[in-house]
């Protein structure tokens, strides 16, 4: 059984939110007023936070784009009371909208903030309207929503793969932050499997994980800036 | 101890508000069950199954194109019709009423029976082309229909599909189906 990860390169980020605007796209994520957003209300399953180093005028800036860290040991589902966030067999957490009630409390257990509750309904252009993700629900007012690993593009690859009758293959499934980053910094796969990048890369010295100590065990791993 | 003629009348009139009360109750019931029924589903024409399916051989994939290639089957259009009704074909009044209708540059909407609640997303893909499941499992007999059912004769809801994933040993995982 697979367990999909990620390995974050800090390095290798330059900030351009390529990754942001793909996971939008990707998942049907609506956008809100400057007002909204302002209040914390704007939705961004996949976020490039930034940090300021040094004092000027010798300053560095860092990166680290956020997703879901799809802690093995997730706080979310043991406040759930209706079951709606849930662990699965390959370490996806899922957040399944038809069964949320909306009471917020797995947002407010996730130490790392990726949880997100719907304060509107969707509302776009008109002119998007026709591009929204068929493969991707659209969420009503009223639920958490949150990054799923692209969790659609899995199953589209596995049929792929069954359909031709063959192995899945690493590239044949890439949730759509690490398909689109032009530096290659995102990388996804299978911590389990020795064949995938990713396994070796989670066990380089530059490796470590956000807030480790609170045994949340996130399947999201960074490599920290060299010096 | 016999009641007096008193007590007899209060029982009567006790029994008939009874009786009153119960009728008034089914008859709530039947109309909340009639009202909550999904509306029926109009189709452009009277299409008989039986006759394409059984008596002329076609195979489901003939109207259904995408059956084994996608998400959704595919209802057939005024195109795939005018294979065969460009001309006039058998003694049917239906048959007849086709190629008028084709004549007159109809486009024949089709109008889909079974509908999934949109939060199900649902591939026949993975269950008609890849593990190869015959379409009467979930769609009943509707080859053998010879008119247009007003409602889908399966109801498909979720306990109808967990019980056949956990017959055939096959994923339980919620975001299988819900994402």
């Amino acid at each position: 059984m697979a367990r999909w990860g990620m390995v974050i390169d800090l390095d290798r980020c330059t900030g351009c939110a390529a990754c942001e605007v793909a996971c939008k796209s990707e998942n049907n994520i609506a956008p809100v007023s400057a007002g909204e957003a302002d209040m914390g209300r704007a939705t961004s399953w996949m976020k490039v936070m930034a940090q300021v180093e040094g004092e000027f005028p010798d300053t560095t800036m860092h990166f680290y784009p956020r997703p879901c860290m799809h802690c093995d040991n997730p706080p979310c589902i043991r406040v759930c009371p209706v079951q709606a966030t849930y662990i699965n067999d390959e370490g996806v957490v899922g957040q399944i909208y038809s069964r949320c009630i909306g009471c917020r409390y797995c947002a407010n257990a996730c130490p790392y903030m990726v949880k997100y509750f719907n304060w509107y309904g969707p509302e776009w252009a008109q002119s998007e309207r026709n591009h929204l993700n068929p493969d991707v629900s659209v969420r009503p007012a009223g639920v958490i929503e949150k990054c799923t690993f692209c969790h659609h593009r899995l199953q589209k690859a596995r049929e792929d793969a069954r359909a031709e009758e063959r192995e899945l293959r690493e590239e044949d499934y890439q949730p759509a932050c690490a398909d689109i980053c032009p530096t290659g910094a995102i990388v996804f796969g299978d911590l389990d499997d020795p064949s995938h990048r990713v396994y070796s890369l989670k066990e380089d010295p530059r490796a470590l994980r956000i807030m480790e100590d609170l045994g949340t065990q996130p399947k999201v791993y960074y490599l920290r800036p060299r010096e | 101890m016999q009641g007096t003629a008193a007590d007899r009348g209060g029982f009567a009139r006790l029994w008939w508000g009874y009786a009153g009360l119960g009728l008034i109750l089914t008859a709530g019931i039947i109309i909340t069950a009639l009202l909550m029924r999904t509306p029926p589903v109009p189709q452009p024409v009277a299409f008989n199954h039986r006759k394409h399916t059984g008596e002329l051989g076609l195979n489901c994939e003939f109207c259904h194109v995408y059956v084994k290639k996608s998400a959704h089957a595919g209802l057939p259009d005024a195109q795939t019709c005018t294979v065969c009704h460009q001309t006039p074909q058998g003694t049917s009044t239906e048959a007849a009423r086709v190629t008028a209708l084709l004549a007159e540059g109809d486009p024949l909407n089709f109008n889909k029976l079974f509908a999934l609640e949109p939060h199900v997303f649902y591939t026949h893909r993975r269950h008609v082309g890849i593990a190869e499941l015959e379409c009467r499992g979930c769609h009943g007999d509707i080859a053998e229909t010879e008119r247009p059912p007003a409602r889908p004769l399966v109801r498909i809801d979720m306990d109808f599909c967990v019980d056949c994933h956990r017959e055939q040993g096959q994923t339980l995982d919620c975001n299988a189906c819900h994402r």
